[in-house]
Parts: C-alpha cells; sequence; structure tokens
C-alpha cells in the first residue's frame, strides 16, 4: 500500500513548488496575531484564537499559577466542557462533549502520548509545572491528527526561552496528605542557541476514604518529570527544536484479599524524544521536519509476604516511532487583499506511524504500522468568512483505510458577533487489547480474547475439551474489526459585549462501529468467552456556555456551563419499543420502562457549571481567586439487570459542589507565596476514589 | 407481603370454584394457580473458577414444592444454573437424569403480558446447551462485575412444558436469600432463588388467562 502515496507526495511537492516560484514574498501578520492568544493545534499554523471557526478552549499558564493546580485532570477539570472522571483503577481519564477519553487524543507539544489503561489516558501523569498553554479543540479533529481524535485534542505546549538572562523558577509546594510538588524551571536563550531544563518531583502519602475496607484508597506514591529541551537556529530560515521527556512513578500497591496482605508496587515510566526541523523556504512557504519516539512502561507485582505467592505480575510496553514531514504555504500576494480562493494557506503532511506493544496476555509483541497524509486549505472567499477544509487518509496494517475529511466556517457578522459551525469525521483504530488479548479470569473463569486472535484461541479450547458450544461462525470472526468513527457537529456563536465576551456552541456527535464485547462461546465450567465486535451506536449532543467580564481592571468573573444527553441508539429504540424492563420495588414484577427513565450512557452528568472569580490587587501583589465546580447526577454502572441506566439504579453519585480557592502574595519581587484549598466544602463518597476531603496547601516559588 | 396476600386470594378462589364445580359433570376448565415461591436454597460447590458440582435442588409445579423424587420434578437448580427435566445429559457433573419431556421458551416482556404458551419455541436440555442458557446475560440473570451482583433480568419470562404436560410462566425475582430490592452481594447471600409463577392445571391448556 506504501506505493499509494508516491502519487499524492509528488502533487503536493508539485503545488508547493509551483506556489513557490509563482508568488511574491509577502510580510505575514504576526504582529497582528501577538494582539490575541494564538494557537497551533487547530490548523497546525499560528492562528488568533478569536478567529478560528472550531470550539476551542485555550488555558494559558497565569491561569495554571493563580489557580494552585499541579497536575493536567485538576486545571482541565475547572473548564467548562471538561470533565475528569475516573475509572476502577483510580486513573483519572477527561470527558470532551460526553466523549470519554479513549477517543481523545493528548499531544506535548503536538507530538502522541501514549499509555492508555484500558483506553482511558491518566492525566495525572502529567504536570503542570512546565505548560506555556493548554490547547483544547472541541469535536473531530481526525482530519489532521488521525486516530483518536473524535472528541477532541489537547495538546500542551512547553514554553520556549526567550531572555538572555537566565530565567526560570523554583517551587516547593507542601499540602494535605503529605502532597509536596517540587519544581525547577531552567530557561536562556543566546544568540542562536536556546535551551531548557525542567525537573519536577511529585508525591503523597495517599489517603484512605473508607476505613471499613482495609488498605488506602489511594496508596503513598512518588514520581519524577524531568524535561530538557535544546533550540538551535542555524540561520534565519533553518532551526532546530530537541525535546527529551522522563517521567518515572512508583505507587505501594498493598492489597488485602482473603485475609492475605498482598504487598508490591506498580511502577510507570515513560520516555519521550522529539526533533523537529522547521525551515522557513519563503516567508510564504515553512515546512517542518519532524522524528518522534517514545516509550511507556507499567509494571505491577504483587505477591504473598510469607509465602511468595504471587497474586498478579503484569507488565505493558508501548513503543511508538513516528516521523512527519509537513508544510504549509501562503498564496497570498497581496497584502492588502487577501480573500478569494487563490488567497489561502495550505497546509499538508505525511508521516508513518509505528506502533508496537508487548504485554502480559498477548502471546507475542504486536507491531502495528500505519501510513497518513493529510492536507488543509484555510482561506477567506471573502472578508468575512473563513473556510477551513481538511482532510486526512491514514492506511493502516490492521484495519480498514481511513479517510477523515473536516469542514470548518466562521463568518463574522459584525464587529461583535459572529458565528461558527463545523462537520468533521472522527476514527479510533481498534487498539491492541481489542486485537490480541488473550485473558482468562483465574478468579470467576471467564476468558476475553482479542478480536484477531479469537478463531485460534477458541479452536485452543476447544481442543483443551473447555468449550461447551461456540456462538459464532469462522466468518463472523473473518472480516476485519472496523475502526469507531463518528460525525461531529459543532455550531455557534462569540459575541462581545463591552468587557465582557461570551461563547455559546451547540454540539452533535454520533458515533457507529464503537467496539464492545460480545459472548463467542459457552465454556464447560459455565462461564463465557468474550470478544470484541463492533456494534454500538451512540449520540452525544447538547449545549455549551462560557461567559467571562472584566468587571474592572482587577476583577474577572466567568461562567460556563454544559448541558449534555448521551444515549445509545439501539437501547434508545428498545426502551420506544417497551423491551427494556425494570423490577417493581413492591411486587418484584417487570414493568417496562418509561421513556422518560431512560437516563443514558455512565458517568455523563446533564448539568456541568463553573463560576469563577479572580482578583488583583496590584498594591499588595496580591491575588485570589475562587473556582466553583457543579457536576450533577451521574450513574456508575447498571444495577437492575436491564443493562442499561435508568432511573432505577442504585450506582447514583448525587450532583455536588467543589470549591476551590487560593490566594498568592508576591513579595521582594521574586518572591510568591500561595495558600490555597482544594474542595473547601470538604466533599467525599466513596465511590468518587480521586476526590478526598478539603486539602490545603502552602506553596513557595522563587523566580528568578 | 401484598403479593403474598394476592396468592392467597386467588388460591382461595380456587379452591372455591373447584368445589362448587364438583357437582357438574361438564368438567368445566380448572382455575389458573399463581403461586410465589420464596427461599428455594440450591447450593453448589465449587465455582470461582474451581470445578463446579453438587445436587440439584429439584421443583416440581404439580405440588408447587421442592421434591427429591428422581422422576417427579419439573426443573432444577444449582447456583445460577438451571436444568429442565427434558432432553438429554449436558455434561456438567451430578446432574440429575433427565426422565421427563419438559422444556422451556423463553419470552422477553412483562409477566402479565405473557398470556399464552401457544406458538413458542420450546428447546430442551442438549449437550452443548441448557434450555435455560447459562452464563450472564444469556438466560435468566445478569452478573454486574462492578457491584458483584446477581440480578434476575427483568422482563424475561420463561415458559415451561411440565412433565405432566402442563403449561406454566414463572418470572425469577431473585437471587439472594429474602429477596431484598437492592441485595449486598457482601451481606446477602445466594442461591436462594425466589420467583413467581402461573400454572394451568388443565393438561395441555395453553392459556395463562
Amino acid at each position: 500500500m506504501r506505493y499509494k502515496f508516491v502519487p499524492y507526495l509528488l502533487i503536493i511537492t508539485y503545488q508547493l513548488t509551483l506556489a513557490q516560484s509563482q508568488v511574491e514574498n509577502s510580510k505575514d501578520s504576526i504582529l497582528s496575531q501577538q494582539l490575541d492568544e494564538v494557537i497551533v493545534t487547530a490548523t497546525r499554523t499560528e492562528r488568533q484564537l478569536s478567529s478560528l471557526p472550531l470550539p476551542v478552549t485555550l488555558v494559558g499558564k497565569k491561569q495554571i499559577i493563580k489557580s494552585g493546580t499541579v497536575r493536567l485532570n485538576e486545571i482541565l477539570n475547572e473548564q467548562t466542557g471538561i470533565i475528569t472522571v475516573a475509572d476502577e483503577s483510580g486513573f483519572q481519564g477527561v470527558q470532551i462533549q460526553g466523549i470519554a477519553s479513549d477517543y481523545i487524543l493528548i499531544l506535548i507539544d503536538g507530538v502522541p502520548l501514549v499509555g492508555r489503561s484500558a483506553g482511558n489516558f491518566d492525566l495525572s501523569r502529567l504536570t503542570v509545572g512546565n505548560i506555556k498553554q493548554i490547547e483544547v479543540i472541541k469535536g473531530p479533529a481526525s482530519s489532521l491528527y488521525g486516530s483518536e481524535a473524535l472528541g477532541g485534542v489537547i495538546n500542551i505546549i512547553t514554553e520556549k526561552p526567550k531572555t538572555e538572562d537566565l530565567s526560570g523558577y523554583a517551587s516547593y509546594r507542601i499540602g494535605s496528605f503529605t502532597q509536596q510538588d517540587i519544581n525547577l524551571d531552567l530557561k536562556q536563550a543566546f544568540k542562536k542557541f536556546r535551551y531548557g531544563f525542567f525537573a519536577n518531583r511529585f508525591s503523597s502519602n495517599g489517603y484512605d476514604l473508607n476505613e471499613d475496607v482495609e488498605g488506602q484508597t489511594v496508596n503513598p506514591f512518588t514520581n519524577y518529570t524531568l524535561n530538557g529541551r535544546l533550540y538551535y537556529d542555524f540561520n534565519d530560515k533553518l532551526s532546530l527544536f530537541t525535546s527529551a521527556r522522563f517521567y518515572d512513578q512508583n505507587q505501594d500497591a498493598g492489597f488485602t484479599l482473603d485475609s492475605i496482605q498482598y504487598e508490591g508496587d506498580t511502577k510507570e515510566r515513560e520516555w519521550n524524544t522529539h526533533a523537529r526541523l522547521d525551515h522557513k523556504w519563503t516567508p510564504n512557504l515553512t515546512m517542518a521536519y519532524e522524528l518522534y519516539y517514545t516509550n511507556y512502561i507499567a509494571t505491577e507485582l504483587l505477591a504473598d509476604p510469607i509465602s511468595t505467592d504471587v497474586l498478579s505480575d503484569s507488565d505493558f510496553n508501548q513503543k511508538l516511532f513516528r516521523p512527519e514531514v509537513r508544510g504549509s504555504y501562503t498564496f497570498a500576494s497581496k497584502k492588502e487583499n487577501n480573500t478569494g480562493l487563490q488567497n489561502g494557506t495550505l497546509t499538508a503532511g505525511m508521516g508513518i506511524q509505528l506502533d508496537e506493544l508487548d504485554r502480559t496476555y498477548f502471546d507475542e509483541t504486536v507491531n502495528f504500522t500505519s501510513q497518513y497524509l493529510y492536507a488543509q486549505y484555510d482561506f477567506n472567499p471573502i472578508e468575512k468568512l473563513n473556510i477551513i477544509a481538511g482532510a486526512r487518509f491514514d492506511n493502516h496494517s490492521e484495519y480498514n483505510n481511513q479517510f477523515s475529511p473536516k469542514l470548518a466556517l466562521r463568518y463574522q457578522l459584525n464587529n461583535n458577533l459572529s458565528i461558527k459551525g463545523s462537520v468533521g469525521y472522527g476514527f479510533k483504530a481498534p487498539d491492541f487489547r481489542q486485537l490480541y488479548f488473550d485473558f482468562t479470569n483465574s478468579a470467576v473463569g471467564y476468558t476475553v480474547l482479542g478480536y484477531n486472535v479469537a478463531l485460534d484461541k477458541l479452536q485452543e479450547l476447544v481442543e483443551l475439551e473447555q468449550i461447551l458450544s461456540v456462538l459464532v461462525t469462522e466468518d463472523e470472526l473473518d472480516k476485519p474489526l472496523e475502526a469507531e468513527s463518528s460525525i461531529g457537529y459543532n455550531l455557534g456563536f462569540n459575541l462581545k459585549h463591552g468587557r465582557g465576551n461570551t461563547e455559546v456552541n451547540f454540539f452533535r456527535n454520533d458515533f457507529k462501529n464503537l467496539i464492545d464485547t460480545r459472548i463467542i462461546a459457552r465454556k464447560i465450567n459455565g462461564q463465557n468467552v468474550f470478544s470484541y465486535m463492533n456494534f454500538d451506536e451512540i449520540y452525544t449532543t447538547g449545549f455549551e456556555i462560557n461567559s467571562s467580564y472584566k468587571l474592572t481592571e482587577e476583577l474577572n468573573i466567568s461562567a460556563g456551563y454544559q448541558l449534555l444527553y448521551a444515549f445509545d441508539k439501539q437501547k434508545k429504540q428498545d426502551v420506544a419499543d417497551n423491551q427494556v424492563f425494570v423490577r417493581d420495588a413492591e411486587s418484584g414484577q417487570s414493568v417496562a420502562l418509561a421513556q422518560s427513565d431512560y437516563f443514558g450512557l455512565v458517568n455523563r452528568s446533564r448539568h456541568n457549571a463553573n463560576f469563577k472569580v479572580y482578583y488583583d490587587i496590584p498594591s499588595a501583589s496580591t491575588n485570589v481567586n475562587m473556582r466553583v465546580l457543579y457536576r450533577s447526577k451521574y450513574a456508575q454502572y447498571d444495577t437492575n439487570g436491564n443493562d442499561l441506566i435508568d432511573n432505577y439504579d442504585t450506582s447514583f453519585i448525587d450532583g455536588f459542589v467543589t470549591v476551590n480557592v487560593a490566594v498568592s502574595k508576591t513579595f521582594y519581587s521574586d518572591f510568591t507565596l500561595q495558600v490555597g484549598a482544594n474542595n473547601l466544602l470538604d466533599y467525599t463518597d466513596n465511590n468518587i476514589p480521586t476526590m478526598p476531603g478539603i486539602q490545603g496547601y502552602l506553596k513557595l516559588n522563587y523566580q528568578f | 407481603m401484598t403479593m403474598t396476600k394476592n396468592i392467597l386470594a386467588v388460591a382461595f378462589l380456587a379452591v372455591a370454584f373447584a368445589s362448587c364445580s364438583n357437582d357438574d359433570d361438564s368438567t368445566p376448565a380448572e382455575p389458573l394457580l399463581t403461586e410465589t415461591v420464596s427461599n428455594l436454597y440450591a447450593p453448589q460447590t465449587g465455582g470461582q473458577g474451581e470445578p463446579v458440582g453438587g445436587e440439584f435442588t429439584k421443583f416440581d409445579f404439580k405440588t408447587g414444592a421442592e421434591t427429591t423424587s428422581d422422576t417427579d420434578w419439573d426443573i432444577a437448580f444449582r447456583g445460577t444454573t438451571i436444568a429442565v427435566n427434558g432432553g438429554v445429559a449436558t455434561g456438567t457433573t451430578d446432574e440429575p437424569t433427565r426422565n421427563g419431556d419438559v422444556s422451556a421458551a423463553i419470552v422477553t416482556g412483562t409477566f402479565t403480558s405473557v398470556t399464552s404458551a401457544a406458538d413458542l419455541t420450546f428447546n430442551q436440555d442438549s449437550e452443548t446447551s441448557f434450555a435455560i442458557p447459562t452464563g450472564s446475560d444469556n438466560g435468566w440473570y445478569n452478573y454486574n462485575s462492578e457491584s458483584f451482583t446477581v440480578t434476575a433480568i427483568p422482563g424475561k419470562v420463561f415458559v415451561f412444558k411440565t412433565t405432566e404436560g402442563n403449561y406454566v410462566k414463572v418470572e425469577f425475582i431473585s437471587y439472594y436469600e429474602d429477596a431484598p430490592a437492592v441485595p449486598d452481594p457482601f451481606t446477602d447471600t445466594t442461591p436462594y432463588y425466589t420467583f413467581n409463577y402461573v400454572y394451568n392445571p388443565n393438561v395441555g391448556e395453553t392459556s395463562f388467562e
């Protein structure tokens, strides 16, 4: 399949060369861009935040520092329409527009992070200590980023050194549960050479929410993050960026089962190395040549310290290598007139992705290869209208090729009001687990098989005389598993009003081919053999509103709200057809479930809201802020046997409010003292293991 | 409790009706019997990955009671597994010998919506499967791995043709002792079956109305 790329590449090269020879130099609008916040994730070019036709959330360094957050999950959870959800292991994934963590791509400086636990990406792995800004694109972005970018993309941007003097900061923070966060950040820029170095140590003694259950809710842990970055400008046109990041975490994993106290630990280790050469051929043509390698390792070992019996010994080792070349060409011929189809910016790129995973419950190391190609055209047919049209093609070794188009428009009605709309396709490749898993639960006796190995493994089980009956035909497992996909629609407006700004966005995401498990055979022991298949179709829809006011120069307030409906289409139909039942608590008899009692998908709250106040007192070099977050009730799992969440289920977590406050005071111009409390109302629930009660902290920061 | 009272009322009416009609020669149809069986204990040995074994607890719809008879039984319970007295041995250990012609049909709907056994597809136990398939979400129950709870799937009605050729419809209510509405898997004990049934005492009559 690789040869397919040759003509595409030729076309692009030809177009770029052609364009290059035709167009004269023109000044781009860097200066005007600097007047507004600039983001790169939405288009892979620098774009003014306010000019984008897509729903975007930008979290800047100031907000991160003032709010006193230390890990990525904390600061994202405070943003409208972004909710962190903990799974059984306490991993905190993110939910955007009602779409789960599995379908949200996480990037650092534009390159993807790997290492997910059953699809969930744990955002607490990432410190916010060296972040310049966090860019969040909501809705599908597979047209630029390929797999996993269905619900959105989170891109963490590190800071480029700017001054010749050594700058940076050192900080120490201590809080409840002996939580300690230590940071050192150094940056310096010489004429051609710049460097940045960052180190973070984060630790906690953990906490216990339920004393009736033996062991702690969260066990003690310590982790380290190191990041070194080197920048070198060969000349005006050619510059090099390199970055190496290292993360290491060790957590106690003591565990009591059948009155045996197992001891052990879980370890996580991650490497990211990233090199990029930026080449400015002409003011209109820039290219980037990028190499990226990452390795994520997680291991767990649990054993009985007396008998040395091993309870659990698992490892997970994922590697990703990704070279990519991309370029951007601006066709603008004249500075004054940059409208029209012929005066746009073409961005195109291609790359190869080599993915490898070796883990427990896999027979052997498995490899994926994919090649991809994308292009996007960003132009203003008339002055007030911006259009971005793009598409990406992914050719993958394990599943069907994917073509992901996207179209986005923004129209400036007047100085204060603009409307924007977009429609795009997103997909997620079947992951390694869904294809290669071979797992038998030793306690209960069921088996889960990856789709690609299901036939062979089933045959082995038949030969071992463990199978009672097989429920699928060979044909059913012959066709490759399809990628999960979605089409996302966004429509909204932005209104400037005096000192305020309001953004509204309506969204709808239609998912199909969601992969879930089904029973493929029954075992002699009465248990089932499961494998994966495409069958679920779901949708998420709702709207988001975000309003901010600068009441005075010193006082900023903002409020946000998201309304969300998330349902399984088939189940909704079954409920409408009176095919879903609940048991009447009085009589024990089944009654058909009313449509109004179908609550929707797990972990989805109908309402989410936030209210924030940031108040600066310049005369006292002090900042005070308070963030109030509300999440309405949501269900964790079905409890009444009808395989969906209805109002009669008993696993609901009631709506709750969390309040986070922080006060910072700068003194001697270089020192900042911060005192704060997260979860000031001391809200806890045994079923939210990631949320301890009130957490106070004290931080001293020295910036230089 | 309301349930039990209703059953008593129906049973009383049934007896009254039956005694009135005794004088008559035309032998009109006997009325339906509506019953609740509570806490039918059906333990198994092994499980949790170990081989499963132990005697099945047998039940006879005609007497409405548990039985040790080797022949006069209709269905039998062990853990979450339900066998019928019809078909052939499934191969599981300690299963009772099938010497009747009992068969089972599964219908989706409320208990009252199942008004007849006519036109249903009946199955018997076989070498490869039980008439009521085993495993979570296959037959009568759902096992939730997050709450560790066995729940009788609501809206599943099981219609049996008994050893004597009578039809009976059954709705399983609970797997836990005293059928708590929200069982606690750590304190409530299993396996104690609670189920409702409606039995047509007229041989071959398919109506449940």
